[in-house]
């Protein structure tokens, strides 16, 4: 495989949300990214997938754990060039396209935001042509730069949001469910973009998302993620083919499909999190190449058995 | 099965500023007692100003109905004042809204926002209320209902909130219920939770539901009909598997072929390109025609009727006309319509056994 962009070493992420209550978001999980990769994170809501991406960017500091990105620690004291080198590499496309955009701001502005904090424009004319640029490149036309975001549909928003990651050069993009918010024909528009983009320009993507097809289409690999700890990561076919902990089963057996006949038959696997074996705290362990399950000693034998 | 429900011909515009923006644009269907009835399209198709209009939610001014008749009962509602429709709101037809966190009133006790209906409605006293909330929220599956009918909305998850929203819904034992893309914002497990207790419901209870949503696979869940709308139009209407299997409108077409299926990477998706036409000046002819790579040169002219497929089935594409020429949908599509999950049915029989 190719080389490491991203290395996430027993990241925790935990809130204080009392004098002694504390939320464990995230809580001790590590993964790779490869370069020119997208890797799919799902899970539920509140399962931490979205904190996982925010602290890779560093929007919140860590409680604990490393993060490595281009072997560089991302939460090690930097000066401010450094860090401006560091934001430049890596964007961010949020959820929702309408909170996302400064409504008093031109899209052009929007844009050009981040050229004009890392200097990469030399004067207006320049700044002017790479938006429009960028605003053609996402499917947009360039007289959109003078326009407001509140003038624009759900999908358009997004395509500025994407258009405004992408001014930078990054290398490595995190869309904390950028999809979830459009229509269905026109999520399939912005998922073939983001595709189309990352061919073009060698992106990595950190993909994270609730609607598990959308996320085994776009991903190479995914990873699940359950009350801040992942519970299972391989490559997308394999683990919607072999799902292996009972969690992700159970997530696979919710997914409505367009399919009539199926619906009908379907079967719901309900995921009781007392199954489990408590004896030993469980690990991530490698049951079949690539293909991580967090599991104890016992469960791990159990599981081994039923791939057979 | 007797029609419930009939809508002949219904329009509804909404003034605005930059002039009259017609958001439905002669709508006609029926609804059948105990059946369901999905109707998918993008947002700003006129799904919900439709179904708003059946519960006579449509501010007016700005929005007003222009023609039609919205026949529940053989009653018009059209024509009915606000003082007759508040007897039939929420006691006969209601609706679940789809954002749980906006619909519920955050200074009001859970309890007490299921009691109004009771009350007024049913002309309950409050103890007898009360008692019926508990057997309500026990009905959508909330636990320890005695203690919850006391706590706020804040109290409550995303997915314990849409169930408090049902139980509002279903307090009165309406007739009709009309969905508004209820599971829309809740979690994949969470929403199959409730659309089983909602399919649960209606087998005790006998009611009819509208369901408005974007997701076919919900659509594929629920439902016995389902009509396609778009641009304030029904493009087509059929049986579900009908509109699953056998398609025939390019816009269905389309909507089948950008949901990714879980058996294939390969493709890019099929996205139905440009966005949804300006309805302050709808385009003259087959609103689709501009996204539709099927066109033919009349639908840039003329709007096409609804032609008959089956007894159960309707599109309104020139497509059908005896004089089109014949042409299949694309590969992507129909490969879908047969044995579209038949790599999953093999994974849910597996996890079955466990279950």
């Amino acid at each position: 495989m190719s080389q490491k962009l991203l290395e996430v070493k027993n990241l925790k992420q935990h809130f204080k949300t009392g004098r002694r209550s504390v939320v464990k978001a995230v809580d001790g999980i590590s993964f790779d990214i490869y370069k020119g990769e997208t890797f799919g994170l799902v899970g539920e809501s509140g399962c931490g997938k979205s904190t996982t991406g925010r602290t890779i960017i560093r929007l919140y500091e860590a409680t604990d754990g490393d993060v490595i990105f281009n072997g560089i620690n991302v939460h090690d004291k930097k000066s401010k060039s450094h860090l401006k080198e560091f934001n430049q590499k890596m964007q961010m496309i949020f959820q929702d396209p309408y909170a996302s955009l400064n409504p008093r701001m031109t899209v052009l502005d929007i844009i050009a935001e981040g050229l004009d904090v890392h200097g990469l424009v030399k004067n207006e004319k320049e700044r002017k042509k790479r938006v429009e640029d960028l605003l053609e490149q996402v499917g947009l036309n360039k007289e959109h730069a003078n326009r407001y975001p509140h003038e624009f549909s759900g999908g358009q928003r997004q395509r500025i949001g994407i258009a405004r990651a992408l001014a930078v050069d990054p290398e490595f993009i995190i869309a904390d469910e950028p999809i979830s918010a459009l229509d269905v024909s026109i999520q399939a528009q912005v998922v073939n973009l983001l595709k189309d983009l990352q061919e073009q320009y060698d992106l990595t993507y950190l993909f994270i998302a609730h609607d598990l097809s959308m996320v085994k289409y776009i991903s190479d690999r995914i990873g699940v993620m359950y009350f801040g700890k992942l519970v299972e990561l391989a490559d997308s076919d394999e683990l919607y083919k072999n799902p292996v902990h009972p969690y992700t089963k159970s997530l696979l057996s919710a997914i409505p499909l367009p399919d009539p006949d199926y619906e009908r038959t379907r079967n719901r696997i309900v995921y009781d999190p007392n199954q489990h074996d408590t004896t030993e705290e469980p690990e991530l362990r490698e049951i079949s190449p690539n293909h991580w399950v967090l599991c104890t000693t016992k469960e791990f034998e159990a599981y081994k058995q039923e791939l057979k | 099965m007797e029609n419930i429900l009939e809508v002949n011909d219904l329009h509804i515009s909404f003034d605005t500023y930059g002039g009259e923006v017609k958001a439905v644009r002669g709508v006609s269907f029926n609804l059948k007692k105990g059946e369901t009835l999905a109707i998918v399209g993008e947002s700003g198709s006129g799904k919900s100003v439709t179904t708003r209009a059946i519960a006579r939610l449509i501010p007016n001014p700005p929005g007003r109905i222009k023609e039609g008749e919205i026949l529940f009962e053989g009653k018009d509602l059209t024509k009915l004042k606000e003082k007759q429709m508040q007897q039939i709101r929420g006691k006969e037809i209601s609706t679940i809204f789809q954002d749980p966190m906006t619909s519920l009133n955050p200074t009001m006790k859970i309890g007490t926002q299921i009691m109004e209906g009771l009350i007024k409605h049913q002309k309950m006293s409050r103890s007898e209320a009360k008692s019926r909330t508990v057997e309500l929220l026990d009905l959508v599956g909330l636990p320890n209902a005695k203690e919850r009918v006391d706590q706020y909305p804040h109290q409550f998850s995303g997915g314990q909130r849409q169930r408090v929203v049902i139980a509002i819904a279903l307090a009165c034992n309406p007739k009709i219920l009309i969905a508004d893309e209820p599971t829309t914002a809740l979690d994949v497990t969470i929403q199959a939770q409730i659309l089983e207790l909602m399919k649960d419901i209606q087998k005790k209870t006998e009611s009819s539901i509208i369901f408005i949503t974007h997701d076919l696979g919900v659509v594929a869940n629920v439902a016995d009909r389902v009509a396609v709308m778009y641009a304030g139009k029904i493009v087509e209407i059929g049986t579900v598997d009908e509109i699953f299997y056998n398609p025939k409108h390019p816009y269905t077409w389309g909507l089948i072929g950008s949901m990714p299926t879980l058996d294939n990477t390969e493709e890019s998706l099929v996205a139905i390109p440009g966005s949804p036409p300006d309805m302050l000046n709808p385009p003259k002819g087959d609103a689709f025609a501009p996204r539709n790579e099927y066109a033919l040169e009349i639908d840039f002219e003329m709007d096409p009727p609804m032609f008959q497929v089956s007894d159960t089935h309707y599109a309104a594409t020139w497509l059908l006309h005896e004089n089109a020429p014949k042409i299949e949908p694309p590969a992507s599509v129909k490969r879908r319509m047969k044995g579209m999950a038949s790599g999953m049915i093999a994974n849910s029989d597996q996890g079955g056994e466990q279950s």
